[in-house]
């Protein structure tokens, strides 16, 4: 059985685990290509105007997965972890699909997700895949803990200061440089990991800022249970992403030496309106300064670099003149 | 203490609770264009339209004076959530000080509900405070049901504005009420005054019936949708709007297994497009399209802020639900840059294609297969 993965939103934190978890139960896992102008415009003609960028993306890749002869397309549906729900987009994904790409709908394969931890392995919410790969319980179960295993791997590999896309490098057995230690500026680089690491979108933003000397911390490299949610601390965003966006860059502000906050966000996002002006009040209140780069389907590469520039620059002359 | 809270359709209910509990209350005032404009100049750029009309409307409160303003969070994914803390930030930037509480749902956290409601108590006795709530809520359940009445009549009205009139006249009598036995007469009263307006109602296969669903804040404010409806009556169709403060507070105050109420009768019949509730009411409302049609309206009309996330989904539904059950379904989105022309033309053409099916009196079967036809006709109207 052949199963279409989309390269798009939680593949940038979850492909291990999903790897991992389709091929203990024998299925061939087949990756959409990397996002390139032709997946984002198939996306935009089919999906309704107004939604974000993101889920245009998404759809893009399915798209682009019809066309690749497989049996099923692999559309998660991230409902919550525990108290705490996934962007209403998340959940409604499995919507957005169907009803936007005619003849998706035997195509779709949908787990609904209501996992306690950061680890999707609750058994339940698999059990009506049981009957569609024709596996067993055990071998769902089996395969999960596996999963699991190589979820963790991954998250460790972040941890150490790799990207995402790095890790997944290290775990498929390539050779990647180690993390950088010192470097003139530390900047925190706050946005989605499907923003942030989608080269096509971001415009390779991690690599930029390194050429430019920068250390780059996002979210996913501080533990969970630094960005936990904390309801003691007052009203949190109460999606998940958003949740560990935000109370990263809290952390940072408070705990860590960073030079300055970055927030990429994609056009149209709901949560990151909120929590946008939240990180700026912030950043504010701690005299840290902030920038906000906002993406849509016609950024153009020189305007991040420039702005990636002119913010650099800013901040090598503050710490110059302290 | 000065107590100010969002302007929200009829707003008679929320005056007199906080009056009964010994509260000077500043009332909001409709949302103006300054108060759109305040608001989006005030608030982030790409938040919903709702955030930044309560914003306005929290900064003009503040302007005169409002020490505590009291809105709603609501639950689940979407809702105002953390809406109101961003509002406080906000509004201590600007040099007010202003404490904004948040009434949560009482079911999720009937703790912090309660903690909530004696934070505003003002030294009440708590048995005085439940009969207050018992007074407020049945105020604004009657009336809605007046002015959901209202909506229905207004369309035939013979004189123009005769409806409006009277029905600023029923919110001064509420707002002289203070007791149950006084509300008895008023409702008599009020009733009185609606059916004595003279109106011209054609015979029942000439009227012609649209519902209206959508985001909670915008299908209730009538200054965040343009005055659809009373667009809508004056084109002369009868008009019923899904959601009513009052059907609002039952569905979040009263836990389902003890409430039959219409909005989780709706939630079951959304439950065959979608599994699950994305936020906001996306799925009362799928259920509510659903609904009208079963019922014979003649089309529905769906409005959602701009950019709504759970609406948006609702959205991408309404072409499988007119498929299926054959009605028409206008969507639109309002933000502060949507022109009045643009609605009404809009409006117009559907309606002339609502009024137009409608002759053909109920559709059938064959028809409705055929509705990928009418799909494509709304293609361009969305
Ligand atoms: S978090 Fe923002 S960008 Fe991501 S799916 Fe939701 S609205 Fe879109
Ligand atoms: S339901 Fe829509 S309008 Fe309301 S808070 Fe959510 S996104 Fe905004």
């Amino acid at each position: 059985m052949k199963i279409g993965i989309p390269r798009a939103l939680l593949y940038y934190y979850y492909y291990p685990f999903f790897e991992t978890f389709f091929k203990e139960l024998g299925c061939e896992v087949v990756l959409s290509e990397e996002t390139n102008a032709k997946i984002i415009s198939d996306g935009c003609k089919v999906t309704v105007s107004e939604l974000c960028v993101p889920i245009k993306i998404f759809n893009g890749h399915v798209v682009s997965l019809m066309n690749k002869n497989v049996d099923y397309i692999f559309v998660p549906r991230f409902i919550s972890i525990g108290k705490e729900w996934y962007c209403p987009k998340f959940i409604g994904l499995g919507e957005i699909v169907k009803y936007s790409i005619d003849s998706m709908k035997d195509k779709m394969l949908i787990v609904e997700l209501k996992n306690k931890t950061d680890i999707p392995d609750r058994i339940e919410d698999y059990m009506p895949l049981a009957e569609k790969l024709n596996v067993t319980k055990a071998q769902l179960k089996n395969a999960l803990k596996k999963a699991k295993i190589s979820f963790l791997k991954c998250r460790k590999l972040s941890l150490q200061g790799y990207t995402i896309p790095e890790a997944y490098s290290i775990l498929k057995g390539k050779e990647v440089p180690p993390p950088m230690q010192k470097a003139d500026l530390t900047i925190g680089l706050m946005g989605y990991v499907n923003n942030v690491y989608d080269d096509f979108v971001s415009m390779s933003a991690v690599k930029k800022l390194r050429e430019m000397g920068v250390k780059v911390i996002t979210f996913d490299m501080l533990d969970e249970n630094i960005i936990k949610l904390d309801k003691s601390k007052g009203k949190q965003p109460f999606w998940t992403f958003a949740r560990k966006v935000y109370n990263a860059a809290n952390y940072l502000i408070n705990n860590v030496e960073i030079d300055g906050i970055i927030h990429l966000t994609a056009f149209a996002c709901g949560p990151d309106s909120v929590i946008g002006k939240m990180m700026e009040l912030e950043c504010g209140e701690k005299d840290i300064p902030f920038m906000t780069i906002r993406i849509d389907e016609h950024t153009g590469e020189s305007h991040v670099q420039t702005r990636f520039e002119a913010f650099t620059d800013m901040l090598k002359m503050r710490k110059g003149a302290k | 203490m000065k107590v100010s809270f969002p302007y929200m359709g009829c707003v008679t209910g929320f005056k007199k609770l906080f009056e009964l509990l010994g509260h000077e209350v500043i009332m909001p005032e409709k949302p103006t264009q300054r108060t759109i404009d305040l608001g989006v100049l005030n608030s982030p750029e790409f938040i919903c339209y709702p955030f930044k009309i309560m914003m306005g409307t929290y900064i003009e409160a503040c302007e005169k004076g409002a020490e505590l303003i009291v809105s709603s969070g609501g639950s689940g994914p979407c809702r105002a959530g953390i809406y109101g803390d961003v509002h406080k930030k906000i509004l201590h930037e600007l040099g007010y000080d202003v404490e904004i509480v948040i009434f949560d749902s009482l079911f999720e956290n009937f703790g912090a509900f309660m903690n909530q409601v004696f934070k505003i108590k003002n030294k009440t006795p708590t048995l005085k405070v439940m009969k207050y709530a018992y007074l407020v809520f049945k105020m604004i359940n009657q009336m809605d049901g007046i002015e959901k009445e209202l909506k229905h009549l207004r369309a035939y009205e013979v004189n123009k504005g005769d409806f409006d009139k009277c029905f600023d006249k029923i919110k001064e009598l509420y707002d002289k009420t203070y007791t149950l036995k006084q509300m008895k007469k008023t409702y008599a009263k009020a009733l009185e005054m609606l059916h004595a307006v003279p109106v011209n109602i054609p015979p029942e296969n000439k009227r012609v019936r649209i519902g209206i669903v959508g985001e909670i804040y915008v299908i209730m404010e009538s200054s965040t949708n343009m005055d659809i409806e009373k667009r809508l009556n004056a084109l002369g169709v009868e008009v019923e709007n899904i959601q009513y403060i009052s059907d609002w507070v039952k569905h979040h105050i009263i836990p389902r297994r003890f409430s039959k109420e219409e909005s989780w009768k709706m939630f079951d019949k959304g439950y065959q497009y979608k599994s699950c509730n994305c936020g906001g009411h996306d799925m009362e409302n799928t259920g509510a399209i659903v609904h009208f049609s079963q019922k014979g309206y003649d089309g529905v009309v769906h409005l959602m802020p701009f950019g709504c996330l759970p609406e948006l989904i609702t959205r991408s539904i309404i072409p499988q639900i007119t498929e299926d059950y054959g009605i028409p379904v206008l969507s639109m989105s309002m933000d502060e840059q949507q022109g009045e022309a643009n609605i009404q033309t809009r409006l117009e053409a559907f309606i002339d294609l609502c009024k137009n099916r409608s002759n053909k009196q109920q559709i059938s079967p064959a028809e409705a297969a055929n509705s990928k036809e009418l799909k494509k006709e709304f293609a361009g109207i969305m």
